[in-house]
């Protein structure tokens, strides 16, 4: 791959990590702004210290926004917000 | 520092400098050592000898006022029941460390990371001109406890109760008739427990502990850190790097109004410019920190640093990279080796499947 068809697969993640931040930042009214949340951090628990009710939450919110229910998944699917990506965008899972 | 445990330790456990302090690095010097500490981790319940962290109470009328301001996150209502990580900053926003906060009812304890004690002493000693108390407590030192079933240690050693706290949850407990500071806290993942003992027991209570754990060194509790991208200071605060470089954004609590470093780490965020931390793995070798990350023939970052992960069987290494490369699925070189970037965790703990029965 070239150096610019690398840059465009990486903007694919990027667009589909943000949607998810922001996503995350309004259904649970997070007071900071959805780029402080990095694509790699821990998100339950440590780092964003989401609870099983905020799982829940985004449960839904992940079926309204991406048309993809999670409800079984392992808790694995919230290890970071490029996990998630991953998740509702398959396109994406590479590299595991 | 004297590592409290040295004499405990068993012939052959292998011994390294990190920072201010000597601490196990392997418990044995058998080329299969690192892989059992780990696998005592990540599969098991590991004993984790902390004692190269350093413990510094702040008191006094102001101490969490000063605590407030020196600590990148809030830790105003940091009540003697809860714990909380959190970086402390220079003015220019450079990591001086990664602690653990711990609330007391006369202030704050501030756990260090591993071999920085001196130099967070220092520094808080520095910007202290609130006039609070800063005490070195070398009287005190901590044993960790950690593995997927970790809680049936905490169990059969202490209290069963104790193990199934909340996360950042604090106890004054009991330990063989010693009194304690036990947390639910820790760094790899898995569940995780930390004792704070007086350093005359811990000798004494670490034989305890061996009695139903196995001792894992540094090299494997590091190694389960990168794994799920729990940050390290010492092998990524390199000269220069931003908070935001490094991705511990959440070990900073931005919405707070004031504290040491933050007006820096917002006009990093804010330029939206530099570079970004990704993990990759690459087919063959270990690659050196500063070792540079190709796209064809474009040079677009370095290695930060990388190890052999046992879990992925694999290298496994950071990156800091241009900020439109840093993300996982990418095709890239390392060192003349052909590197793919990861999406964190880079393992899944065990503990996330495992209920505390």
């Amino acid at each position: 791959m070239t150096v610019d068809e690398l840059r465009a697969k990486a903007a694919e993640r990027r667009q589909t990590c943000d949607q998810i931040k922001k996503m995350i930042v309004s259904r649970l009214d997070l007071e900071i702004e959805p780029g402080w949340i990095t694509d790699d951090q821990p998100l339950f628990g440590r780092g964003l210290e989401l609870d099983s009710l905020d799982v829940l939450e985004l449960y839904v919110a992940i079926e309204a926004e991406f048309g993809v229910a999670l409800y079984d998944s392992e808790m694995a699917v919230f290890g970071s917000v490029s996990r998630l990506a991953d998740e509702v965008d398959p396109a994406l899972r590479a590299g595991r | 520092m004297v590592n409290v445990l040295a004499a405990t330790h068993p012939e052959g456990t292998v011994h390294g400098e990190v920072g201010d302090t000597t601490v196990p690095l392997r418990f044995s010097d058998s080329p299969e050592a690192l892989s059992e500490e780990y696998k005592a981790l990540r599969e098991r319940a590991a004993a984790l000898d902390l004692g190269g962290h350093g413990l510094i109470e702040i008191t006094g009328p102001d101490a969490i006022a000063f605590a407030q301001r020196v600590l990148a996150r809030d830790v105003e209502y940091l009540t003697s029941d809860r714990c909380m990580m959190s970086l402390v900053l220079d003015a220019g926003g450079s990591i001086v460390d990664q602690v653990i906060a711990f609330g007391r009812e006369d202030g704050i304890l501030l756990e260090s990371s591993c071999g920085a004690g001196t130099r967070l002493l220092e520094h808080l000693r520095a910007e202290n001109d609130e006039g609070v108390e800063i005490t070195d407590r070398a009287d005190l030192t901590l044993i960790g406890l950690e593995g997927p079933y970790a809680w049936g240690v905490v169990g059969r050693l202490i209290d069963g109760e104790l193990a199934s706290l909340p996360f950042e949850s604090v106890a004054e407990a009991v330990w063989d008739g010693v009194d304690i500071v036990f947390a639910r806290t820790g760094f790899t993942g898995e569940y995780g427990y930390q004792m704070i003992v007086p350093r005359q027991e811990a000798a004494r209570l670490w034989e305890l502990c061996l009695e139903h754990a196995r001792p894992s060194g540094q090299e494997a509790l590091e190694l389960a850190m990168l794994e799920v991208r729990q940050p390290m200071p010492r092998h990524e605060a390199s000269p220069g790097a931003s908070v935001i470089e490094i991705g511990a954004n959440w070990l900073v609590d931005i919405t707070k109004e004031t504290f040491v470093g933050r007006e820096a780490v917002l006009e990093a965020f804010e330029s939206g410019t530099g570079r970004a931390t990704i993990g990759f793995t690459c087919v063959t070798g270990v690659p050196t920190p500063g070792t540079r990350l190709m796209a064809g023939e474009q040079v677009i970052g370095e290695v930060v640093h990388a190890v052999h992960s046992v879990g992925l069987g694999a290298t496994l290494g950071l990156a800091r990279v241009d900020r439109d490369l840093a993300a996982a699925g990418l095709d890239l070189s390392v060192g003349g080796v052909g590197a793919t970037t990861l999406t964190s965790p880079y393992i899944v703990p065990k503990s996330w499947s495992v209920p505390i029965i």
